[in-house]
């Protein structure tokens, strides 16, 4: 027999650990960067691997051998350790995600507010990356987060939270459980929480109606203007990780998760489901344009706040499980 | 024993650390190393000459969001963690919660 160790080991570092989730979240880019051309009527990446499957992988490699360079006046270590975080928090977030089977590799009694707690710190990270920076873009970039933050920060966990009453444990595995044990899913008993947890993803992963914090046209790259080299490589594949947390966490509490103990079934059905969130995300993501700062934290705290509240009382009055 | 060491939060969160620092200096091991001049070393500014400075950020528009932040954040985290507890402890705090909105909505208004 293999030791135990060596068993939880290589769960933790090939499948469905780093190895998996980094591979997937290359793997989601593609699909990401390939729908949008299609809805634009592009080709998107098409070189790279049969049509252009390696393209993102080959992106990051090129990033990795460019030249890593920091602004003089920017703040070295704050500026050096941003993009390390924005890696390891949605690798770690996506650790208390069930991916293969029921149960997460870790899994307790409350890691849906550890979650919460890590969305909001890597949007802290965020805006630390471009205050450290020292650039008026950046700065501006970092501070448009923040902001961006105060809108949609209040409806997503108060919708996040609303599984967690329905099946009564604060638990993310504990929430797929119930839904495999009942056979039904959140996304039928809670509508409006299922549209508003897409609508805060969006703004999570600055997609298009709320890519303010790094709008093209208006403010270069926005908080990631002065990175390069490595450090940008390591942003980028941190946002792609991003990708594959929000897809799951759709997957996971609306979706019903890999709803099979079988492993081969249960990664099956996970990576059919996070594929069409991913298929959602991007297609949300072609049809819209970008909201302005004060339009999109108004537009939160008059209709989506409300909406959230309401899909609360809902849930308490019973009709939401 | 070893096992619940090996899959703990710590440990996880210390070996996506790691990871990212493995990826890290690779690239500094590959990376192109140019020499690093005056120009390269200044801040981005679109060809303008700006100088680098720290900027003040102007925090009085939005201050009114981030107090009903601060207000909501914590009804959204006792509804959370009042799964089991009876119904009208967060309702009454609910109650606290309206109130404060009504007292805070001139300011919604003047800003």
């Amino acid at each position: 027999m293999v030791p135990e160790g060596v068993v939880a080991l290589l769960e933790i570092l090939l499948f469905p650990g780093f190895l998996f989730l980094i591979a997937l979240a290359f793997f989601y880019e593609w699909v990401d960067r390939k729908l949008l051309a299609k809805l634009q009527n592009r080709y998107g990446p098409l070189y790279t691997g049969p049509s252009g499957l390696l393209q993102p992988f080959a992106d990051f490699i090129k990033l990795l051998s460019k030249e890593d360079i920091t602004p003089k006046a920017a703040d070295k270590f704050m500026f050096s350790c941003a993009p390390l975080f924005l890696l390891s928090f949605p690798l770690l977030a996506l650790f208390l995600v069930p991916v293969a089977g029921l149960k997460a590799l870790i899994s307790f009694e409350g890691d849906l507010i550890f979650l919460m707690f890590l969305f909001t710190l890597i949007a802290v990270t965020v805006f630390i990356a471009g205050w450290s920076s020292v650039s008026r873009f950046s700065t501006v970039g970092g501070v448009r987060a923040a902001f961006q933050m105060l809108g949609y920060e209040i409806p997503m966990t108060l919708v996040m939270v609303g599984p967690a009453i329905a099946a009564r444990t604060l638990s993310i595995s504990q929430i797929v459980g119930w839904q495999t044990h009942n056979a039904a899913w959140f996304i039928w008993f809670q509508p409006i929480g299922f549209a508003i947890f897409v609508l805060c993803l969006l703004a999570e992963l600055e997609f298009i109606p709320f890519d303010i914090p790094e709008a093209a046209t208006e403010i270069v790259a926005g908080w990631s203007t002065e990175y390069s080299g490595r450090k940008l490589a390591l942003i980028r594949l941190g946002k792609d990780v991003e990708l594959v947390l929000a897809a799951s966490l759709i997957t996971s509490l609306f979706l019903g998760g890999p709803n099979s103990s079988l492993p081969i079934l249960a990664i099956g059905f996970f990576l059919l489901k996070t594929t069409l969130a991913v298929v959602l995300l991007t297609t949300l993501r072609a049809l819209f344009a970008r909201f302005r700062i004060d339009q999109m934290i108004a537009g939160a705290w008059k209709y989506v706040i409300p909406l959230a509240i309401l899909q609360m009382v809902l849930i308490q009055l019973g009709f939401g499980r | 024993m070893q096992t619940d060491l090996l899959i703990s939060l710590p440990f996880i969160f210390f070996l996506s650390i790691v990871v990212g620092l493995i990826l890290y200096l690779v690239g500094g091991i590959f990376g192109a190393k140019g020499e690093k001049t005056e120009g390269k070393v200044a801040p981005y500014a679109c060809g303008e000459n700006l100088p680098a400075r720290k900027l003040q950020v102007d925090v009085e528009r939005f201050l009114i969001y981030a107090v009903y932040f601060l207000v909501f954040d914590i009804l959204a985290f006792i509804l959370a963690t009042s799964l089991n507890t009876p119904g009208h402890f967060p309702a009454i705090y609910a109650l606290i919660v309206l109130m404060a909105v009504v007292i805070l909505l001139p300011f919604l208004r003047r800003g």
